[in-house]
């Protein structure tokens, strides 16, 4: 066996050890002192992760297929380290290394923080594992274990009745999920003859049209996503999720809920024929991203307005991938990831940050600047969407209703500003450029990379049928609903007590009662096992139950 | 019941709850501040039935104690003498055993209902009720974080209403079919509503006024809120009706659910209404004991102050300070002025409220109101703007928090929120780096310089400026305060050259509690405010001039000087804003070296709390700054928990004394005090507060439940800056965290009732006692225990119920 058959192999070893090393270190955690063992492993694991990328892409570039080596193949084979699995690699470890380094001085003096780092580094090994899995069965295993670790984490405190009843929801939904996915698993198995992602892709791009067992299965694997993506009706344990550490909650929100998102993107060409299960996701993305964010305004905790937040953001993401804008999907998974982790671990700075903007109070937007913000935005954006329109950039179908979506997401910004002034007016229209800036360089990165997001599938972009994405209905529901949205936002904010906001905001107050009616179901079909004693009792409240070393 | 009783009956339940500070200037508050007029142990009793308050450690606690040594037989005899029962020491020592009785509250209907609950409906009517009541005051009372607001129409009693008219909540999830229409047919009103359930629920007429009491009691976080509108809309001559329509919308509950069931609930309700009075009896005895054995470990902790304290009656005051210092009274304090006298010998400390008796509010630069920077109990006086910066920067400040209001809208509407993911994600990866390894440059206190730059946030010079309402000063007012300021330090002669006034600040990062770690007598606001404007106003020549023909003459060569210091890391920052002359200018540098060991020290003597004792004076340093800096640190310092005496006494009296941290301190010299006028502001003031932060800490610790916030890993700030929640809901939390309190494996903080020893002669004392029943009230009913010291006689007296006894040194 020469070098030049074992080099191939050196990034897929590398990645294959980033689960394993976090995995080992679990189990081998020092009782004194897991947080130090943790640190070292989440940097190990990232360097580790670092460099199986960037070989990986070294020799892409050198024209070393990691794909043809003659040895160990049934191991190596299911690995993928593709753009998209990088990203997503190099994303959750570092997560990892700041979620272990917070929890470390977060939790100081907690009780049961052995069980606690053992969870998390197996929750993350998990999530590693399923980021490089070219295994269908490999990858579902490894979103099971993933949920089941974290259940760990969520349920840290045992004595917080609410913890276990969120948790025991997340659960129920969680095997329903998993019921979904064992089918579409056996589906595809039945029907492509292989479980390896690559091949079932390859399949589904060779074939064009799919057969009625793999649409079927398609639509199954939909469901599940939509069940462990939070998306309406399926969102309560979400917004509950308070009940654990803040870092579980950024773990949670930035490397955990989204995974739907990458399967759909890991599976986009298998997806792109599958236009039932692609409608669905418009669907209910759509009315998640819609009806989420609207109740995220109304939310007064910082935390539940992040994680309501979440919800309509992975909404979004959904949508972009029924779509078939798949590298779109993916920036904002990432781009998700990082703010809300980031949000979520600073959401004691909420009272620091209101202390310095409360000097003043927010200038009031009327209906007059609304209106005016709009006309202006029309203007400066006029000259860059007939330089777009007519160039050869044109052909990226999403650019205009994207941008139509972009210039109405800055009216209530540039609204706000007129009415403040000119100078904050300038101010305001800097960053908006700014902004608009930010936004179109990622959209443009993101567009350039698109080809090299999966090679072994081909590039997304174009691939050759893509039902939703070529059709216009699906795109002009998209953009009726984003500019409803924005329609029913300025009616509620400009007359805060008028009838529109009379009628909606009481019941976007209360979520729509969808978590309220999954609740009781769950209590009726399944209830969790609780105490009921530590429930009624006033004095349950008072144990010192934090400290107690017995947990 | 005629309804003008029933509004009394209302009235009083309300006046009952305590008042709780908004996180932006989260000031310690005596929770129990509106039941002082009965003993404290009686009220903890009441408060026991009432809501099932435990107002005692457990007995482990005190086993601890006693098993540590800090707890001893003498102690706990001497305690049951006071108390006159006659319980043996081997009685009390046997509850050590024993575990601790529960009480539970008297039951409501709440409670009436949940005992009757099916067992399929796992949520109890009492954790429904409160999620219902909490999500609505959240939307109502918030201010600033939804970006759609509540509707709200006639108030807080009529917009639950209209809320409650379309909430299928409870239909949907308790079954409670009927609720919506149940809800048509109540009052429009909150009198209306309290008269039509006062009328059905059958409480007999001596009960109405705790029956509502509970009802608010079982709300206490909301509550406290009103109580806290209602307090500061006193404060400046209005009123707020704000808990009386909270009080309310329970006792609607209560009236709902009573109609929600047949007669088998209101039978239940009668006999849960004849119980009453058992559960009272109940709760007064549980723990009459357990009492003694609170009183034991106070007097263990008092003994050890009575006894060492003699030693410096003899002590003289110093001659020729070089530097005089006031401190502010913050237990943080002793620490390091006890550091600073180490440093140099000819240091002079001096400790005061740290708000250095100026009755000031501070409108910052371009800010549309003003924050009070001064005890919760007053009202500001005079206003303090920035000066010193160019005129055209207030417009320029203005536009950028305008910019920053705008780009809010962006980050946080319905629509915008996708876009704002999409451009600014990714920018965030760079910030979570950042903040997990110390490279922020955001600093602790940046709220002060939103919208300005660091040199142009260092130009601002804090002045007072105007009244509150807006006139000018007249010089003859600037010497009037100049006087009080320097009376109430009792410091008006015999100057040194430079007087320091060293306000403090905590710093600490991502805390919503920051304010609790500030300075408490400038109302949870940094000190630095009134530090720089006061010594502005006292090197003022025209203000001196003045302070002259009022009979205190300063020095031209003595120069104040204004002093922040950081209770985080122990450093000292120093503003000297005047043209430094030759003299002053080595001065100052010597004092600079000097502060600097005497941070060292102080530091030295907090980093074993913090378990860093093992670093070396510049690792230690540089960890306690990385602290403070530090996003995730729930423990950045301990603030003032430990505290237990408040000594008012010249400091030559204490400072041979290390008092560890534990004890507030005063200076006060009643030889210098004309009609005793000093004494009697810091009885009605400092000593108020010191008491308030007290009990703050007492019950946080003894019942975090109820009156502490909770564990602060599960903290979510509620509407911007009203509190936080433990969680995902459940009552608005007041009061510290466990973490300010409980280092992981043991409380940190003590609850002892305060001490104060007051070295002014004992008829003096008597008679501001008799002046302010509401003292009078602290002493008599056992809420603080007051000490008088008596140089002349050497001797220490306790004020007790038969009049001052003097103690055993």
């Amino acid at each position: 066996m020469a070098l030049h058959d074992l080099l191939p192999l050196a990034p897929l070893v590398l990645a294959l050890l980033v689960p394993t090393t976090l995995s080992v270190a679990a189990l081998l955690l020092s009782r004194s002192a897991p947080f130090v063992t943790a640190s070292l492993v989440t940097f190990v694991s990232a360097g580790l992760a670092f460099l199986a990328v960037s070989l990986h892409a070294l020799f892409s570039v050198l024209g070393y297929g990691a794909r043809t080596p003659r040895i160990g193949s049934t191991v190596f084979d299911q690995i993928e380290l593709d753009l998209v699995s990088s990203a997503m690699l190099l994303l959750v470890c570092t997560l990892a290394i700041v979620v272990v380094r917070y929890s470390r001085t977060y939790l100081a003096g907690e009780g049961g923080l052995e069980r606690y780092v053992r969870s998390l580094l197996l929750t993350i090994a998990s999530v590693t594992l399923l980021v490089i899995s070219n295994h269908f069965a490999v990858l579902i295993a490894a979103w099971i274990t993933t949920e089941l670790f974290l259940h760990q984490l969520l349920t840290f405190y045992r004595t917080r009745r609410q913890a276990i009843i969120v948790a025991h929801k997340k659960f129920l939904l969680n095997r329903v999920a998993d019921l979904c996915f064992f089918a579409a698993l056996a589906l595809v198995a039945t029907e492509v003859g292989s479980l390896r992602i690559d091949e079932v892709n390859a399949f589904a791009q060779t074939r064009g049209a799919l057969s009625p067992p793999l649409h079927l299965a398609t639509v199954l694997l939909v469901l599940g996503v939509l069940l462990k993506t939070a998306q309406l009706p399926f969102h309560g344990w979400m917004l509950q999720v308070m009940e654990a550490p803040t870092p579980v909650s950024a773990l949670l929100h930035a490397g955990v809920v989204n995974i739907g998102g990458f399967v759909m993107i890991r599976l986009s060409p298998l997806m792109a024929h599958a236009a039932i299960a692609q409608a669905m996701l418009v669907g209910v993305g759509l009315f998640t991203a819609i009806f989420g964010s609207l109740v995220m305004t109304t939310r007064v905790t910082i935390k539940v307005a992040l994680a309501w937040s979440t919800i309509a953001q992975m909404g979004f993401m959904l949508v972009q991938c029924g779509l078939g804008v798949w590298h779109l999907a993916l920036l904002h998974l990432l781009a998700h990831s990082f703010y809300k982790a980031h949000a979520f671990l600073t959401s004691g700075s909420v009272v620091q940050t209101w202390r310095g903007t409360s000097l003043v109070r927010p200038p009031r937007a009327t209906p007059r600047f609304i209106a005016a913000a709009f006309a202006l935005l029309c203007l400066a954006a006029a000259p860059f969407y007939a330089a777009f329109t007519f160039s050869s950039l044109h052909a990226s179908p999403p650019l205009g209703p994207l941008a139509l979506a972009l210039l109405l997401s800055f009216v209530p910004m540039i609204a706000r500003a007129l009415a403040a002034g000119r100078r904050a007016f300038a101010l305001t229209a800097l960053s908006t450029a700014g902004a608009a800036a930010a936004y179109f360089a990622g959209h443009a990165l993101f567009d350039v990379i698109a080809p090299w997001m999966s090679p072994s599938t081909g590039p997304l972009r174009s691939l050759p049928v893509e039902p939703i994405a070529t059709s216009s209905f699906a795109w002009s529901v998209v953009v009726t609903g984003l500019v409803a949205l924005f329609i029913a936002q300025t009616l509620v904010q400009t007359s805060p007590n008028g009838r529109l906001a009379r009628l909606i905001q009481p019941h976007l107050l209360r979520g729509l009662y969808i978590d309220d009616w999954f609740t009781r179901m769950t209590f009726r079909l399944w209830p969790p096992r609780l105490e009921r004693a530590t429930v009624a009792s006033p004095s349950a409240r008072t144990r010192p139950k934090l400290y107690s070393r017995s947990h | 019941m005629k309804a003008p009783e029933l509004q009394e009956a209302a009235e009083r339940a309300c006046a009952r709850i305590a008042p709780t500070w908004p996180l932006d200037r989260f000031i310690a508050v005596n929770p129990f501040w509106s039941r002082t007029d009965r003993p404290f142990p009686r009220v903890a009793g009441e408060l026991a039935a009432l809501s099932g308050a435990r107002l005692l450690m457990p007995r482990a606690w005190y086993a601890e104690e006693w098993r540590e040594g800090r707890l001893r037989p003498e102690h706990v005899r001497e305690a049951i003498t006071e108390s006159g029962s006659d319980v043996t020491e081997e009685q009390l020592t046997a509850l050590f055993w024993i575990d601790d009785p529960r009480a539970p509250r008297r039951p409501l209907v709440v409670d009436v209902m949940d005992a009757r609950a099916r067992s399929e409906l796992e949520v109890s009517w009492q954790e429904f009720i409160m999620e219902r009541l909490t999500r609505f005051c959240g939307s109502y009372f918030d201010d600033g974080q939804a970006q759609i607001g509540a509707v709200k129409k006639g108030g807080l009693y009529a917009s639950w209403r209209e809320h409650a008219l379309v909430d299928r909540g409870p239909a949907l999830f308790m079954g409670l079919d009927e609720y919506r229409t149940t809800v048509a047919s109540l009052p429009r009103t909150a009198d209306e509503m309290m008269t039509l359930a006062s009328a059905e629920l059958g409480v007999p007429e001596g009960e109405r006024e705790s029956y509502l009491s509970a009802l608010l009691l079982d709300i206490n976080g909301w509550a406290s809120w009103c109580a806290y509108l209602r307090w500061t809309a006193r404060l400046a001559g209005r009123d707020d009706d704000h808990i009386r329509e909270l009080l309310a919308i329970r006792v609607g509950w209560e009236w709902i659910l009573l109609h929600s069931r047949g007669e088998e609930l209101r039978a239940d309700w009668r006999q849960a209404l004849a119980s009453w009075p058992a559960f009272d009896r109940a709760a007064q005895a549980a723990r009459a004991d357990d009492w003694i054995l609170q009183r034991a470990v106070e007097i263990a902790w008092t003994s050890q102050v009575t006894a060492k304290l003699p030693a410096g009656f003899a002590t003289a005051r110093p001659d020729q300070p070089k530097v005089q210092a006031a401190f502010c009274i913050d237990v943080r304090s002793e620490v390091f002025m006890r550091a600073f006298e180490t440093a140099d010998a000819g240091v002079q400390t001096i400790s005061c409220a740290g708000f250095f008796g100026m009755p000031i509010e501070y409108a910052p630069l371009a800010a549309d109101g003003a924050r009070p920077q001064l005890p919760g109990l007053l009202a500001a006086k005079y206003r303090v703007t920035d000066t010193g910066v160019p005129a055209a920067l207030e417009a320029t400040r203005r536009s950028r928090l305008d910019a920053a209001h705008a780009w809010k809208a962006f980050k946080s509407n319905s629509l915008s929120s996708f876009a704002f993911v999409d451009a600014m994600g990714l920018i965030f990866a760079g910030s979570l780096f950042g903040e997990s390894f110390g490279w922020s440059s955001r600093d602790a206190e940046d709220h002060e310089r939103a919208g300005l730059s660091q040199a142009e946030g260092r130009a601002r010079t804090p002045r007072i400026t105007s009244r509150v309402d807006g006139a000018p000063l007249t010089a003859e007012e600037r010497s009037e305060l100049a006087e009080a300021m320097l009376r109430a330090m009792s410091l008006t002669r015999r100057f040194a050259p430079l007087v320091l006034l060293v306000g403090h600040a905590a710093a600490t990062r991502n805390n919503p509690h920051a304010a609790a770690l500030s300075c408490g007598a400038c109302c949870g606001q940094s000190g630095e405010v009134n530090a720089r404007a006061g010594a502005a106003l006292l090197n003022d020549a025209d203000v001196r001039a003045g302070l002259a023909a009022r009979g205190i003459e300063i020095p031209t060569t003595t120069r104040f000087v204004a002093a922040l210091h950081n209770t985080t890391t122990d450093d000292v920052a120093l503003f000297d804003e005047s043209s430094p002359t030759a003299t002053h200018a080595r001065e100052l540098a010597d004092l600079r070296a000097t502060l600097d060991r005497a941070s060292a020290v102080a530091r030295r003597e907090r980093a074993p709390r913090l378990g860093l004792g093992a670093l070396s004076d510049a690792e230690l340093h540089a960890a306690v700054v990385e602290r403070s800096k530090n996003w995730a640190e729930v423990r950045p310092e301990w603030g003032l928990a430990g505290n237990a005496t408040l000594v008012v006494a010249p400091r030559e009296r204490t400072r041979h004394l290390d008092l560890g941290g534990r004890a507030f301190l005063h200076d006060y010299r009643a030889d210098e005090d004309e009609d005793f006028a000093v004494l009697e502001l810091v009885m009605t003031a400092p000593m108020v507060v010191s008491h308030w932060i007290n009990f703050q800490y007492y019950a946080s610790t003894v019942d975090n439940g109820r009156y502490g916030s909770g564990n602060k890993v599960l903290h979510n700030v509620v509407g911007g800056h009203l509190g936080v929640f433990e969680g995902n809901g459940g009552d608005l939390r007041i009061g510290m965290s466990l973490q300010s309190l409980h280092d992981g494996e043991h409380w940190v903080h003590a609850p002892l009732r305060l001490s104060v020893f007051i070295e002014a002669p004992r008829s003096a004392i008597d008679r501001v006692l008799e002046r302010h029943p509401k003292v009078r009230e602290l002493v008599d009913n056992e809420w603080l225990h007051l000490f008088q010291i008596d140089v002349g006689e050497r001797a220490i007296s306790a004020r007790t119920k038969g009049g001052w006894a003097p103690t055993g040194t």
